[in-house]
């Protein structure tokens, strides 16, 4: 079966529901995805963001780089692999709350050419790049979009191809490029255990 | 399968991982730990283990990599467990 039963419902793709459906370990303040706009779910995923005045509160204005890390982790690997888990055991997020919790892992290169202020929305554009025992590694851009592009519309017919080459119009800003984000669903009694120590 | 034919395996992967300085590689044992001995980052540590499924030919379930800990002692008894399943 392809996707997962959330409720009775079937979750065939993350372009389906809200991502406060399946990052449920993020509170509102956290959450930094708005919305996934196309999903393969060995692939990758395209989802955006627009920073709110709470994102750039006291940093002048400009959504911090490491926020931009923070967003792109949770719209990928939490999000994707997630999917994943719940498509395996055919179970809800909801199901796994107290039995697992997302952990951001580790940070490969990342680079930044330009800045998003508050009200620019962005698109994350991931790729899997591996996902084995819960832990996934991604690497992905982000551009910032272009002002009052629907973009549900714009990635209507988007492909792995298009992902793999990040084939976007020039009016998509490149905002910045990172590498071997990586997170992973932890064991809670492990998670705990290891902070213990 | 012998344990030290195990750790032998064990070496040859660990070889091809790029992070380990191969001077670590020399005179290991059981209770050498990949994180403090071997200064494997913990990112890496599924990575190998993806790699030493392959060269055992076996294959580890998530619970199994939950409780998995960090010497060559852990992974060559996770080894022979999963034959043992298997």
């Amino acid at each position: 079966m392809a996707g997962y039963y959330d409720n009775g419902f079937l979750v065939e793709s993350l372009c389906s529901i809200h991502p406060k459906e399946i990052l449920i370990a993020y509170g509102p303040k956290k959450l930094l995805v708005d919305k996934y706009h196309w999903h393969s779910p060995k692939i990758g995923v395209v989802a955006s963001y627009t920073p709110t005045a709470y994102d750039v509160e006291d940093h002048f204005d400009i959504f911090r780089g490491v926020d931009q890390i923070e967003s792109f982790v949770q719209a990928t690997a939490a999000s994707l692999s997630m999917f994943l888990i719940c498509q395996k055991h055919n179970c809800a997020p909801e199901d796994l709350k107290d039995r697992s919790v997302p952990s951001f892992i580790s940070v490969g290169n990342v680079n930044f050419m330009s800045a998003l202020e508050k009200g620019d929305t962005f698109v994350i554009l991931g790729k899997i790049t591996f996902y084995k025992f819960r832990q996934m590694v991604c690497d992905g851009r982000i551009y910032r979009c272009p002002p009052g592009l629907d973009l549900d519309h714009y990635f209507k017919d988007f492909n792995e191809e298009r992902l793999q080459k990040y084939d976007l119009s020039p009016d998509f800003k490149l905002i910045s490029d990172l590498y071997d984000i990586t997170g992973r669903e932890i064991d809670i009694e492990y998670f705990r255990a290891i902070n213990k120590k | 399968m012998e344990r030290q034919e195990i750790i032998d395996g064990l070496i040859e992967v660990l070889k091809t991982v790029r992070m380990i300085d191969p001077e670590k590689l020399v005179g290991v044992t059981e209770d050498t730990d990949f994180l403090a001995d071997m200064n494997v980052p913990s990112s890496q540590m599924i990575a190998i283990v993806a790699k030493v499924e392959q060269k055992f030919d076996i294959e580890f379930e998530d619970d199994d990599i939950d409780d998995l800990g960090s010497t060559v002692k852990d992974v060559v008894d996770l080894i022979l467990k999963v034959k043992a399943r298997d």
